[in-house]
């Protein structure tokens, strides 16, 4: 059974998690990576450190792992 | 607060705002999206009871995890220190395990479906009515509160306009629980609280990397402030007056620790019908667990944020000098309540700004639906089906369900604007928990384990202790210092040290009246406590076998945990 939405649901809550934190990533990643190697930081503190690559990057990371572990699956509902 | 809304500290780049509409497209999906698999009363207002633990858990820790309370206690933060850290970790962690290990078997297995609804069970229809009542309308009116709130925060922030942030918020939340009841609330509960720490997680991260570490940090705000007693958690609670905020250990850990944290955690309805969602007694006992282990990292995103902009400095002076809102003018243009949105301002840039928007947004909506679901289900169990209508169809109460959460919602604009109008208000209405939670914790503690504990006993404590707690309230107003010395015992005693003295005092005379009364009436037959009371319950097995699926095993876990942070930050 999908976790958390209702039974015969095929989605689980833990998709809905990954799929907007890995939108999130495929946002911020490209969005970091431009501002890095096309020296377009914005005037922040640390800027040097390119905190949007690299919190894009932790993004699509985490938000891959969930939405392919947690891909909604006919079989899931066939279960029950 | 005029002053307030002259100026907005940021604008959203376009990569903000696209950020903004993926989450309110994602939580509305939700809606329609679970709509189909909520049909049943069981589904609308305890989500079928089919959450496992961690679902339950992380709901169970996010519905309380508003942006109200975020801003604020990063605020405190900078104002006290990290003393702020006492409620979350001395003010709930033990309240959470307690409520997980000995509580939840008899919330879980009597089958109630709110916390209003177990005093029904045990102590009768007038213990119901009174707890009922009260709660309705202060959910409700927290609500407004919430949503006011966020809409200034955006005005404050972004320069948006009001009556456009109350709308989109109550419009969106009140779609989302109409569809889906409980079960759309806690889903977004739980992308709620993983969007905050994404959105939030990064300031103290690059804040420490600023401040050179945690040791460097510590010397900064010493200097900045004048005084070392800011890092710490205890060594400096001897005394009301050898630490910022006038505070004494005592009532840290007895009004604090056992009665607001007792009370709160584990009979504010809000959070505890996350807990009874869940699909069995062992997941039912894990979950505030769960919630327990995350919510002692949430000062890491909150009053480390608040410590990190006390302690900055540039040419050996205080980057920041924020003060009190009422002292807010062209030269200090910003308050404490502002630490979150500065310190997100000085890391962040176009994209990662549009996150922590989002998390503060996320936030603010998960307080709003917390309160509005918990309203709509204690309203159509507790005062609609129990005093007006016993013999409805469960349609008709699903209905019910439905458009107590739309009229729940109205009523939630009109107190925003009421607050707008009249800002003091806000702060009575954030004192009205304070009445009810500390005699709600005396009644269904006795409840639960003292058997001898009569109805008549259960209703007039809890109405003592409730009228105590108002009338100190008015005292200490009225009365200034000399009362706020008189209810805390000392005339160095700060106003933060009413509300805990308060709550305590409160609590005992719930538990001295509760007793007395309960010695002069007669009590139930013990066969009419089975499942209610401690001594008269066999609480059934939940299911654990290896060591590591039981839930006290892992509450041992974090107890231990939490005692190496207060060591640490002693």
């Amino acid at each position: 059974m999908a976790e958390g939405t209702g039974r015969g649901e095929m989605i689980s809550i833990w998709f809905f998690v990954g799929a907007l934190t890995l939108a999130y990533g495929l946002v911020l990643l490209p969005y970091g990576a431009w501002e890095w190697f096309g020296h377009h930081e914005p005037h922040t503190v640390l800027n040097n450190l390119h905190p949007t690559f690299w919190w894009g990057l932790l993004l699509t990371l985490f938000g891959t792992i969930y939405t392919t572990r947690y891909w909604p699956r006919r079989e899931d509902i066939d279960k029950i | 607060m005029s002053a307030l809304l002259t100026a907005q500290l940021t604008h959203l780049a376009p990569i903000d705002v696209l950020i903004l509409v993926l989450y309110y497209l994602l939580v509305i999906f939700v809606g329609f999206y679970v709509k189909r698999a909520t049909n049943t009363s069981e589904e609308f207002f305890l989500a079928g009871r089919e959450m496992t633990a961690w679902i339950a858990g992380l709901s169970f820790v996010s519905a309380n995890l508003g942006s109200l309370e975020l801003m604020g206690w990063a605020g405190s933060a900078y104002q006290y220190g990290i003393l702020a850290a006492h409620w979350y970790w001395i003010g709930a962690i033990p309240a959470m395990l307690f409520l997980g290990i000995v509580m939840m078997p008899f919330y879980y297995i009597s089958k109630t479906h709110s916390v209003p609804g177990y005093l029904q069970l045990r102590f009768g229809e007038e213990a119901r009515a009174l707890s009922a009542i009260s709660f309705g309308l202060m959910t409700i009116l927290m609500s407004g509160v919430n949503m006011f709130a966020m809409a200034l925060v955006m005005k404050v922030i972004l320069g948006w306009n009001i009556n456009f942030s109350i709308w989109i918020g109550a419009v969106t939340v009140t779609v989302y629980v109409m569809l889906g009841g409980l079960r759309s609330a806690i889903i977004n509960e739980v992308v709620q609280f993983v969007l905050i720490w994404a959105g939030a997680a990064l300031v103290p991260i690059l804040g420490l990397i600023e401040a050179g570490g945690w040791t460097n940090l510590k010397a900064q705000i010493a200097r900045n402030v004048g005084d070392p007693s800011y890092t710490h958690l205890w060594s400096t609670l001897g005394h009301f007056r050898s630490n910022p905020m006038g505070v004494h250990w005592t009532g840290i850990i007895f009004g604090l620790g056992f009665v607001v944290g007792f009370g709160y955690w584990t009979t504010d309805f809000l959070v505890v019908q996350r807990v009874l969602s869940a699909h069995n007694l062992r997941a039912a006992k894990m979950a505030p667990v769960i919630g327990a282990a995350f919510k002692m990292a949430v000062p890491f995103i909150v009053i480390l944020p608040g410590l990190i902009c006390l302690g900055l400095t540039s040419h050996g002076h205080p980057v920041y000098h924020l003060v009190g809102q009422n002292a807010v003018d062209a030269a200090h243009p910003y308050s404490y309540n502002e630490v979150l949105p500065l310190m997100l301002i000085r890391y962040c840039g176009p994209g990662l700004l549009g996150l922590g928007i989002t998390a503060l947004v996320a936030g603010f909506m998960s307080g709003m639906d917390g309160n509005i679901s918990a309203f709509s289900t204690v309203w159509t169990y507790d005062i609609y089906k129990a005093f007006m209508n016993k013999h409805a169809t469960d349609r008709h109460y699903v209905l019910m369900g439905r458009c107590s959460t739309l009229v729940g919602m109205v009523i939630s604009v009109a107190t925003a604007y009421l607050v707008a109008d009249a800002a003091s208000i806000m702060d009575y209405v954030q004192a009205l928990f304070s009445f009810f939670i500390a005699p709600l914790f005396g009644s269904v503690i006795l409840g639960m384990l003292w058997k001898r504990a009569t109805s008549a006993g259960g209703f007039w404590g809890l109405l003592a202790g409730t009228v105590s707690s108002i009338s100190m309230f008015i005292y200490t107003r009225l009365g200034g210092e000399r009362a706020l010395a008189h209810i805390a015992f000392s005339s160095d005693a700060q106003p933060m040290a009413e509300t805990l003295y308060r709550a305590l005092w409160s609590w005992l005379i719930c538990v001295i009246v509760t007793i007395l009364v309960s010695l002069m009436t007669t009590p139930k037959p013990e066969a009419e406590l089975v499942g209610l009371v401690y001594g008269a319950t066999e609480i059934p097995d939940d299911g654990a076998t290896a060591l590591w699926h039981k839930p006290i095993f892992w509450a041992v876990i974090v107890i231990v945990v939490f005692f190496i942070l207060n060591l640490i930050f002693f």
